[in-house]
């Protein structure tokens, strides 16, 4: 059980082509048994480092590889990777690229043709490993009818049939819904905890890592920071934050106390145990400082699409949308909100009802047009990118609309000033980081002034450091008196910036509230399938009347409440 | 767009093995480049097309299909009905041509020129050989699961590193269709109505599309390469396969069909001229 399965003896490793060593200096024990959080911020070599348990770094990709990786006693440079597939399983993070075949069981047996197993053996361990991540049932399913989740379940699935020693997941939740996320990290920890499966997983989801890990290691700029048990790495706040990452919502509380426990709780049910009593006398909620609304530049009347099979995507919305709000919209992954604001944008038609804009039904604008009004950033920047320079990309839309030389030279420099991209505008777009990609759509779209800007997913696959980025980006055009919508499932990024949440579920508007009211409706939430913010629930537990938000607001009342009755 | 799709109806067509659905093709394309005869050629094509139908090709498709074929269609007629006659005069030996409609004498470079019968029929030809010849791809394609066509290319002893290769560029196609939906759309999310753009500043912008989409594929083949390489892929031949490909009766049937069928038109085209330009249908 605590043998080694993994050695790294003093790893480095550069990529072809590049200056730096993308791991340096890396020694690391892995038992075998052991649950292993890696955590980093982008770029800090986490991918680096999967691919290197499976001996893919350096044998697929080249560079210069020094120090020894030993799996399961093989040299992962010596054994072929093929020899290193049969011990070691690999998930990664796009559940799109990874599955590669057009029916469940196919995609499960893909491995395990290429390892000569023979046809009986197979389907005994088909119908094991799809057991083991609950798709049972689901043999003859096309994989791209599956859900988000089920999709990185079967992922896994295909990874454990081949029956590894070590199982290493790289983001393998990040473009996951929280229903999705959840779905995996049961049946990681189910395979962990039942079945001694070693686990390695990089990841950014502290409150799960706090939850499932049996211990984390810190990486950035290719090195090994730090490592150790959750409880004690999320308990150095300061550490965490130092590599721009964040600790689980519950240590954070627990730090900003004046006089905080030496070691902080870390996961949700020990930040619970540790609430003083309730207060006799709750705090109230300060009252959201009421604005004058002016007329809706947006209105959603009785809409309703159904794809052209016959699915329905939207039923019986009404919606408005007033000048200089911050909206967020929220729910699981085919609920209904990139269906939504494509009407805004025309590039969905309603079935029924009709969305009007600036006074006029949508059928009367055409895309472009309402597209200077309303600037949308998608899913995947790099779709949107398709200039050689950063500048170009900027100035494409009013070199394309005619606009006067002098206007556009203008307006491009003023723009890549205001989001720091002047020192990159000669660089091809696809060159810089996710973060800077998604910076340069904002960019392109706000050369045109639009009124409106909807942001979809902008902080999926981002590191906290590039989502905080991007979300204070949002904060200052709102306050230039721009109209923003954002969608993410990631709740706990937005009570800084988000006034009003509008949570949407199978197709319909849930609830559309004031973000205090809307995070603490939890019943809301929970049917689909949310996960409240940490700092909401402790809220909860501890005055709920208070409906507090973040960690600072639960550390006040915390501070002023009376001690606390179990030392946490 | 015309994209990718696999049919969703379980027909005779879908169970068919993929070696059988080769002999189709290979028969139904063979015979619509034998015949020249509109009549006989438009029997096929229709035949072909409503054998889609029933295999499970939805209309919508096949209507976008003959939209996007139009203009190409529209310009055959057209160049044959005018231009045909030197070609049809030789095969036929026909020396005057039915006349259906005269340029104006007096028009500069086209005065003068006809629009003939003969050659509008042969036109027709060949719209109909080009329509079966698409026809068919949706028909053995589109009914056949990805991996059942790997199998039965291994089968046909194609090595296996090409038939892997063939089978990912036909699973890379929708993802490249659905790239380049989003880039268009990103386009004009930008504020240009492009439908509304000249043509020359159009076509200028398409060809914006292809660094994005090339680069997205290179890197999507990249993602896919690193994620064969940990599921132990090695192009190997030496590998064993979950299903196996097995001829049942109707495969048998269909390729003996075939045989026949193919066997008869070349008897009667070599025999009777049946199918040849000119000849008419028996």
């Amino acid at each position: 059980m605590n043998s080694p399965l993994v050695r790294l003896e003093r790893l480095s490793y550069q990529y072809p082509h590049t200056e730096t060593l993308a791991l340096y200096d890396i020694s690391l024990e892995i038992r075998r048994g052991e649950f292993v959080g890696l955590i980093g911020p982008t770029g800090a070599g986490k991918t680096t480092l999967c691919l290197a348990l499976s001996g893919i770094v350096p044998q697929f990709y080249g560079g210069r590889f020094f120090g020894r990786a030993l799996v399961a006693g093989m040299d992962t440079v010596e054994q072929p990777v093929s020899a290193l597939a049969a011990r070691v399983g690999m998930v990664f993070e796009d559940p799109e690229t990874q599955l590669t075949a057009t029916s469940v069981e196919n995609e499960v047996a893909f491995a395990l043709e290429n390892l000569r197993t023979p046809r009986p053996l197979m389907r005994e361990r088909i119908a094991r490993a799809l057991g083991a991540v609950g798709l049972a049932g689901l043999e003859k399913r096309h994989p791209h009818e599956l859900s988000g989740g089920q999709k990185q379940r079967l992922a896994i699935a295909a990874a454990l049939a081949i029956m590894p020693e070590l199982l290493v997941l790289d983001e393998a939740t990040s473009q996951l819904d929280p229903r999705g996320a959840a779905e995996v990290f049961e049946v990681l920890r189910a395979l962990n905890r039942e079945q001694g499966m070693t686990v390695v997983l990089a990841s950014h989801a502290a409150e799960e890592l706090a939850e499932y890990a049996d211990r984390l290691v810190l990486l950035d700029d290719g090195r090994l920071v730090a490592e150790g048990a959750p409880a004690e790495l999320y308990s150095q706040v300061a550490l965490i934050e130092s590599h721009r990452l964040r600790p689980p919502q519950v240590a954070k509380t627990f730090s900003l106390l004046p006089h905080p426990p030496a070691r902080l709780p870390v996961r949700l049910e020990e930040g619970l145990a540790a609430l003083p009593p309730r207060p006799a006398r709750e705090p109230l909620p300060q009252p959201p400082v009421p604005r004058p609304l002016a007329a809706p530049l947006i209105t959603v009347e009785g809409l309703q699409h159904r794809f052209t099979d016959g699915t329905p995507t939207l039923t019986g919305i009404d919606l408005a949308f007033h000048p200089g709000e911050y909206v967020l919209i929220v729910g699981q992954n085919g609920a209904g909100k990139t269906s939504l604001v494509k009407h805004l944008l025309r590039l969905l038609e309603p079935t029924q009802g009709r969305v009007m804009l600036w006074g006029r039904e949508s059928r009367a604008w055409s895309v472009g047009a309402l597209a200077r009004r309303i600037g949308y950033v998608a899913q995947n920047p790099d779709q949107q990118l398709f200039n050689l320079t950063v500048a170009d990309e900027v100035a494409f839309a009013l070199r394309q609309l005619r606009f006067p030389p002098a206007e556009i030279a203008a307006r491009t420099t003023k723009v890549l000033t205001a989001l720091g991209l002047e020192g990159v505008a000669d660089r091809h777009p696809l060159s810089l980081p996710k973060g800077d990609r998604a910076r340069v759509i904002i960019a392109a779209m706000l050369s045109l002034d639009p009124e409106v800007i909807v942001l979809d997913e902008p902080t999926t696959g981002q590191d906290y450091a590039g989502a905080r980025a991007i979300l204070e980006l949002s904060r200052t055009l709102h306050r230039q008196g721009k109209t923003i919508i954002v969608i993410t499932h990631q709740l706990y990024l937005m009570p800084e910036y988000a006034e009003r949440v509008i949570v949407m579920g199978e197709g319909r508007v849930l609830l559309d509230a004031p973000l205090r009211q809307a995070f603490h409706t939890l019943e809301v939430l929970r049917e689909t399938r949310l996960t409240p913010p940490q700092a909401v629930l402790l809220g909860q537990a501890l005055c709920p009347a208070a409906m507090l938000l973040t960690p600072e607001e639960v550390a006040r009342c915390l501070t002023a409440s009376p001690p606390a009755g179990g030392a946490p | 767009m015309i994209g990718w799709q696999t049919v969703s109806r379980d027909s005779l067509f879908t169970r068919l093995d993929f070696r059988s659905k080769l002999a189709l093709m290979g028969v139904l394309t063979t015979v619509a480049l034998l015949w020249e005869n509109p009549l006989w050629g438009g029997i096929l094509a229709g035949a072909t097309l409503l054998a889609c139908l029933v295999a499970g090709v939805t209309w919508r498709y096949l209507m976008r299909l003959l939209r996007l074929l139009a203009p190409f269609f529209i310009f055959i007629l057209f160049m044959q009905g005018f231009f045909a006659g030197p070609l049809i005069t030789a095969r036929t030996g026909q020396t005057a041509l039915t006349p259906v409609w005269r340029f104006p004498a007096h028009w500069p470079l086209v005065g003068g020129a006809m629009l003939s019968q003969e050659g509008l029929l042969y036109g027709l030809n060949i719209i109909f050989k080009t329509l079966t010849m698409t026809l068919v791809v949706p028909l053995a394609i589109f009914t056949t699961d990805i991996n059942a066509m790997l199998i039965g290319l291994v089968q046909l002893r194609v090595p296996y590193k090409i038939a892997f290769v063939v089978s990912s560029a036909l699973r890379f196609f929708p993802l490249l269709a659905g790239e380049l939906r989003a880039i268009l759309e990103a386009q004009q999310l930008r504020g240009l109505d492009v439908e509304r753009l000249p043509l020359t500043r159009r076509l200028a912008l398409y060809a914006r599309v292809a660094v994005p989409l090339i680069l997205g594929a290179l890197v999507k083949s990249q993602q896919l390469e690193v994620v064969l390489q940990a599921k132990a892929f090695t192009g190997d031949s030496q590998r064993t396969y979950l299903h196996e490909a097995r001829l049942q009766g109707a495969d048998y049937g269909l390729m003996a069909g075939m045989a026949l069928f193919l066997a008869a038109v070349l008897v009667a085209y070599f025999a009777w001229g049946v199918g040849r330009f000119g000849v008419p249908a028996v």
